[in-house]
């Protein structure tokens, strides 16, 4: 299987720890269940990602440098 | 410090990189003092400064309708869009949709486009020589018999009867006896093969069943990927002056075509979206939404339409982990209001449906109020004022 991570169209995906969480959520002011969604059977989704997860995802954005965006885990 | 690749002094570079302004706007700013040999730090600060403050006054503003917005600027200009369906343009004479009926299907999330295709880049050697490039076709393109060799039919003695072109299985790199196996195999019967001859028969005589073995012969895949039917080698030039061969195919098949040997699975790309997120994940399939959309409007000299615009729709799209149709199948039909979706289509079905499970409407979107001729959630008309009431304590308003 051919790593889809080294794909030009596919950004950084990462696990985000439960305390940067607490914080985003906080300047949002949202629940976590608010955030995009991104499913478990996706296949840009880190190996070591589950359900209930949020992921961090770092896009080269065409309008600004760097854009990060959080998907929650769902099945 | 942050690099920066213009020829300005530390003082300017501290002073731009200071302000709010995204990276883009920033070397257009470096690009301006640079052009400006001798700007002091002064200028350069009035100038960072000037910029700053316009692209603070032009972000969105708290409850502007966005959707609407970008609604509106892509509806317009779709409005000149071809309405033809499709004609030969675009890259290596394949057939691609383009115009309203590409736009269409990109928002309708179709699960397969009218023309499917692919970009193939391939890696290293196979993408600078010729034969490399070549054995990677052979490995995309679906081969067929009529491909391969002469197909006779001998009523006499109830036989298939194939002549393979031995230059021909040379060149696609596949045996007289790998066809005679894959023809066993995949019509279940017993095959004769004496060099590049095949003959082979149905049990029982019988001119029905010998035509129907013709009829599937002429359907099997003996090489290459089934769904693709052609594929275009085209040589290209690379920004630093040297060439690659890319290739460019009818009919796709994503996942599969990563897989080949000689493929470069980190730019290869195709023009279906659910692919692209069956292998690529949603982030991917995101990303190609807006690059369809806008090459799509780029293609018909529309590309002044904001990517901001097409972002948004892309975001939606993607929202819920998958591919989401705009529309009633999709997004504004899993909208919460009653009144909203019947708004929308289907007016009459949606009415009788939700009185039928005794739904709720709760008034609080945009669509409903409108209809109830009530103020909408949006702009000033989210905002309350509320007279005296946090006064500073000396003078209460009364």
């Amino acid at each position: 299987m051919v790593d889809v991570s080294q794909h030009e169209l596919v950004p950084e995906h990462t696990v985000l720890e439960e305390e940067a969480l607490e914080e985003v959520l906080e300047e949002y002011d949202i629940d976590r269940t608010d955030l995009p969604k991104i499913k478990r059977t996706d296949a840009a989704l880190p190996d070591d990602a589950e359900l209930g997860d949020v992921i961090k995802i770092v896009r080269d954005s065409r309008t600004t440098d760097q854009s990060v965006v959080y998907r929650y885990v769902v099945e | 410090m942050t690099n920066v690749d213009y020829a300005v002094d530390d003082d300017t570079i501290a002073v731009v990189e200071d302000t709010d302004l995204p990276r883009r706007l920033k070397d257009e700013v470096y690009e301006t003092l640079e052009a400006r040999e001798g700007a002091t730090v002064e200028e350069a600060n009035e100038l960072a400064a000037a910029v700053e403050t316009r692209y603070l006054n032009t972000r969105v503003d708290p409850l502007d309708p966005v959707g609407t917005v970008s609604a509106q600027s892509i509806g317009e200009p779709g409005t000149q869009l071809t309405m033809n369906t499709f004609h030969y343009a675009g890259v290596a004479e394949i057939d691609v949709t383009q115009g309203l009926p590409r736009l269409i299907e990109l928002v309708d999330a179709r699960k397969t486009p009218d023309t499917p295709m692919m970009t193939v880049y391939l890696e290293g050697e196979y993408a600078t020589e010729r034969e490399k490039a070549h054995e990677v076709v052979w490995n995309i393109e679906a081969t067929q018999i009529l491909a391969l060799g002469d197909v006779s039919t001998n009523v006499a003695d109830m036989r298939v009867q194939i002549a393979l072109n031995e230059d021909t299985l040379e060149e696609r790199m596949i045996s007289a006896e790998e066809v005679a196996e894959i023809i066993e195999d995949s019509l279940g019967v017993k095959t004769i093969q004496q060099g590049s001859q095949i003959e082979f028969g149905p049990e029982e005589p019988s001119y029905r069943d010998l035509l129907q073995l013709v009829e599937e012969l002429r359907d099997i895949t003996f090489k290459g990927i089934e769904e693709v039917s052609r594929v275009v080698i085209r040589r290209e030039e690379l920004d630093n002056g040297n060439e690659e061969f890319v290739l460019y195919t009818e009919g796709s098949a994503f996942g599969d075509v990563l897989d080949i040997e000689g493929v470069d699975a980190s730019r290869t790309t195709c023009n279906n979206i659910h692919e692209i997120h069956r292998n690529l994940g949603i982030e991917a399939a995101r990303e190609a939404i807006i690059e369809e959309t806008n090459n799509t409007l780029a293609e018909q000299g529309l590309d002044d339409v904001n990517v901001r615009h097409l972002m948004l729709v892309a975001d939606m799209m993607s929202n819920r982990g998958e591919i989401e149709s705009i529309g009633r199948h999709g997004i504004s039909g899993s909208k919460e209001s009653v009144l909203a979706r019947a708004a929308f289509e289907v007016t009459v079905n949606h009415l009788l449906n939700a009185a039928i499970h005794g739904e709720v409407d709760d008034l609080d979107g945009v669509t409903e109020n409108v209809i109830v001729g009530k103020p909408i959630k949006l702009g000033t008309g989210d905002v309350d004022l509320r007279m005296g009431s946090t006064s500073s304590g000396s003078s209460q308003a009364d």
